[in-house]
């Protein structure tokens, strides 16, 4: 928010390492007028949204439907967030050096995370114990999933928090040398003694490497206890195992969109047009529409395998979640989230542009949000979670006052935790970026320019 | 870390040549040896059509048994060639080169393979197209199209055609080199394969489009083929077991699994075969054993979604199901054997660098893998059919005949047999992707170390 103070650098490849840790630093110092405005606008929205969920908690929890927005809103923001930092590992995994200026930008998401859990936790007075009925903890205690689920997320959280934390040290310790006063005592206990010694940047990377993939494991496992506790064992008759692989998909999708719109919001008021360039939007588009044929493929498996074996409790399933009772959340999430985003982004012409992935990304994140509806709202409407099929389909939960304050609430709230965020944490990763000076050269070759990538081990 | 290999133009070609323009000795004992095998499978083959269906072990109510094992088995086989060749070539990974057409080739023959098991299986293969083929021929019955038994031969006609056009495409400059560089039959041949090509800017630029689009449009069709081979099984409601909807990717990132393990058997037999060291190099094993261990990892996830939501509804059948599968022998045995063999031997394996580039420990894991992929599908097929159902009243067990043992075993030295034919007449790696390789090598100097690196046009 401080594009009038500090123009946008020309490509950073073009700069030195000395101009980046300046230019970095310059714009993580001041946040400008703008930013605390929207943070305050943000703010409000996030007050009301605790009004709606004083009235939500006003209606109690014997009734679960009450709570099937606010199920929804949780189960998205922990879609997109908790989601957001794979898009930075799995990049780092797979050596992409493109990944280098979004990286950051990927890995605050944790913090959002960290919001949500406040978000998950009055949802496990509205969730029935597991006696009686379908699921996945067999004969473990019927509050089996109130408490690993809790656990699950709230360790995925304090991983991804690590993760954060670990991989921003070099930059603390930078913004640590670089600061006075009370800012600089702040961010010396952040840096840990941080020198830059061979010793600690070798334990840098082991540790990332580490966190990195036990996170990719772990979100998949949360993915799939968040998933069938909350949604899929509280509808009878509905037993889909590639439901969780499908949330996990749906989430992946939602996390290189959310990466890319955040990208252009910091090109357009962050001025980071210089470091977030078509290379980052062109590289994420093409993860996009994978990730959007994915989604269909395993939407797909699920749908075809029901369809086909016209199952009376089945097709009860399918009449619920997709073509009666809950059609309008479902059409737009299959619109917004596979028909949408393949037709923008199969053409290679829009994918090298940046409006075109924004676009497409802004699209998947409200098919994301629709996609999360159709699940969690119906979920939480069935009466009886312990009948062994659907024999009555209840019906259609339309949203109320209290569920509109809610979800705008914790959407400001997820936001605003975000920015806050940006104010601790360089949002450009510092380090990664001069590393990628060294690994990466522009030279001349049969009369092009062309860029030489380095593959060191 | 990279080896740093530096070589010109003519070397590639003598290297990568020398299958086709030598003969090592021992290369048609071994291609001999192996067509006699395949002769003695066609002769089990021809026996079982003489006497009919009951010398195999094949008894209600299983009536699938190691003839669709094995067809599920080579479709699998089959998915490395996409895998590797289309999805790393868009992703340009460099170290795909020496891998494209050795998964390629490995794609058509097993394809071709597998499409000879359900003939087989048939009984009375020349029946099957009244079964298959959407159109009344004589009996006033159409074949049913809702059946997944008529999509499976639209799905694996349509891979092995466009397989073998992938193929093809990328093969047109190397067949050039091979036409200027021969005489008689051979120049002949070349010369009609190689379709007038020169090397002008125009051939390489509408080679490489064809190559990516080929590419992007066999990537649904290396999707579908596997996906409708699992509906085979998950369309099938009455079978306990079956009726999952994780079945088709769970089956597609299975084969492929099995199909990079077989594509790195391959590669490491060649290596040694035809001292191909300087071409199929450790790092390249190393980054395809990097790759299995994410395949192999996502592929155990979906097994355990697969068996965790059999048991989810626990439906007295489904229990029963996998208590045969894991409490009682043989299944028991053979479980255990799979899970070591797929996973839990190789890919703990796979965390240690020492491993990836030992071409004898790579050959040992990826053989396991395809002995415990293998396995696998005979677990998920076999023992859902030999659970006793309602309404069975004649119930007996299954074990393979040696007819059928012959017949698999037969399989696997045609596949064999066909890749070693196809090394004597086109290369089995791309000169024209070796030669670019090494245009686009390079060196970034950081310090005093100079780190390999890679040009990138975008």
């Amino acid at each position: 928010m401080h594009e009038l103070h500090h123009p946008p650098p020309p490509s950073y490849l073009g700069m030195t390492a000395q101009e980046i840790t300046e230019d970095v630093l310059q714009r993580h110092e001041s946040s400008g007028r703008q930013f605390w405005v929207v943070a305050g606008v943000l703010g409000v929205l996030l007050a009301i949204g605790v009004i709606g969920f004083i009235m939500l908690l006003s209606e109690g929890f014997d009734d679960r439907n009450v709570w099937g927005y606010y199920a929804s809103v949780f189960a998205y923001i922990f879609l997109v967030a908790q989601s957001a930092l794979m898009v930075s590992i799995a990049l780092r995994m797979v050596k992409a050096h493109w990944r280098r200026p979004l990286a950051r930008i990927s890995e605050l998401f944790a913090v959002v995370g960290l919001f949500n859990f406040f978000v998950y936790v009055p949802l496990l007075w509205a969730l029935p114990v597991t006696d009686g009925r379908r699921s996945i903890w067999f004969e473990f205690p019927g509050h089996s999933p109130h408490l690993w689920d809790t656990l699950a997320l709230g360790l995925l959280v304090v991983i991804g928090l690590a993760l954060l934390y670990f991989a921003s040290i070099p930059d603390l310790a930078a913004v640590r040398d670089h600061s006075t006063g009370s800012r600089h005592n702040l961010y010396r206990r952040l840096a840990l003694n941080w020198e830059g010694s061979k010793h600690q940047w070798k334990a840098l990377q082991v540790g990332i490497s580490i966190l990195g993939g036990f996170y990719f494991m772990y979100l998949v496992f949360t993915h799939m206890l968040i998933s069938v506790d909350f949604a899929m064992s509280l509808v009878p008759g509905w037993k889909d195992a590639i439901f969780p692989a499908f949330h996990a998909i749906s989430g992946y999708q939602a996390a290189v969109a959310i990466i890319m719109v955040t990208m252009s919001i910091l090109r357009w008021k962050g001025g980071l047009k210089g470091y977030l360039e078509v290379d980052q939007f062109w590289g994420l588009s093409k993860l996009l529409l994978a990730l959007s044929l994915l989604w269909f493929y395993f939407w797909w498996a699920a749908f075809f395998t029901y369809w086909y074996g016209r199952q009376p409790a089945e097709q009860s399933v399918l009449k619920f979640l997709m073509f009666e009772t809950y059609k309008v959340p479902f059409f737009l999430a299959f619109g917004l989230s596979f028909i949408t985003p393949f037709i923008i982004l199969m053409w290679n012409v829009i994918r090298k542009t940046i409006w075109g992935p924004t676009l497409a990304a802004a699209i998947v994140l409200v098919g994301a949000f629709f996609n999360m509806i159709r699940f969690y709202v119906p979920a939480f409407s069935v009466e009886d979670s312990t009948l062994h099929a659907l024999d009555v389909v209840p019906a259609v939960n339309t949203p109320g006052m209290a569920d509109i304050l809610v979800t705008i609430g914790a959407l400001a709230g997820a936001v605003l935790v975000y920015m806050l965020g940006t104010r601790l944490f360089p949002i450009i990763s510092m380090w990664e970026m001069k590393e990628g000076l060294l690994l990466q050269k522009v030279r001349t070759f049969m009369k092009i320019e062309i860029k030489v990538l380095a593959k060191p081990e | 870390m990279q080896e740093r290999v530096r070589l010109d133009d003519a070397q590639i070609n003598r290297d990568l040549l020398n299958s086709i323009f030598e003969t090592p000795k021992w290369y048609w004992p071994l291609v001999g040896g192996l067509g006699l095998i395949v002769l003695t499978g066609f002769a089990a083959a021809g026996y079982m059509i003489n006497h009919g269906v009951g010398v195999t072990g094949l008894n209600r109510p299983v009536m699938w048994g190691f003839f669709i094992t094995n067809f599920v088995f080579w479709i699998g086989i089959s998915h490395a060639g996409v895998m590797l060749s289309a999805i790393l070539r868009l992703v340009q990974a460099e170290w795909r080169r020496p891998a494209t057409r050795a998964a390629e080739v490995l794609t058509v023959f097993s394809l071709m393979t597998a499409m000879m098991m359900p003939l087989i299986h048939a009984g009375r293969p020349w029946r099957v197209m009244y079964w298959v083929f959407p159109y009344d021929f004589a009996r006033g019955v159409y074949p049913n199209v809702r059946s997944a038994l008529v999509w499976d031969p639209a799905a694996v006609f349509t891979y092995l055609t466009s397989s073998i056009l992938f193929v093809f495409i990328a093969l047109v400059p190397d067949i050039a080199v091979l036409r200027d560089r021969s005489t008689g039959w051979r120049h002949i041949l070349y010369t009609v394969l190689a379709l007038g090509w020169r090397g002008s800017v125009r051939q390489w630029k509408l080679q490489l489009i064809a190559g990516i689009l080929l590419s992007a449009i066999i990537l649904p069709i290396f999707v579908s083929v596997h996906s409708i081979v699992s509906w085979d099984f998950a369309a099938a409601m009455s079978v306990e077991g079956w009726h999952s909807t994780v079945f088709a990717p769970y089956f597609v990132i299975g084969a492929v699994h099995s199909g990079v393990s077989a594509v790195v058997t391959v590669m490491l037999i060649l290596r040694w075969m035809f001292k191909w060291e300087n071409y199929i190099r450790k790092e390249h094993i190393e980054s395809l054993a990097k790759l299995l261990i994410v395949v192999a990892t996502t592929w155990f996830f979906f097994f355990l979604l697969e068996f965790l939501f059999g048991l989810y509804s626990l439906e007295g059948p489904e229990v029963a199901l996998r208590e045969l599968q894991v409490f009682q022998m043989p299944w028991k045995g053979l479980f255990i054997a799979f899970l070591l063999t797929a996973y839990f031997i190789p890919v703990p394996m796979w965390m240690f660098r020492k491993v990836r580039r030992s071409i004898g420990l790579m050959l040992f894991t990826t053989i396991l893998v395809n002995i415990g992929m293998w396995l696998e599908r005979f677990i998920i097929f076999i023992p859902g059919l030999a659970r006793k159902q309602s309404f069975t009243f004649t119930w007996g067990g299954y074990t393979p005949s040696p007819v059928e043992i012959v017949i698999i075993g037969a399989t696997f030295a045609m596949v064999s047999m066909l890749v070693l034919l196809f090394s004597k007449v086109f290369p089995l790696i791309p000169l024209g992707d070796a030669k670019e390789g090494m245009i686009l090598h390079d060196e970034i100097k950081i310090g005093k170390v100079t780190v390999p690196a890679v040009k990138r046009e975008e």
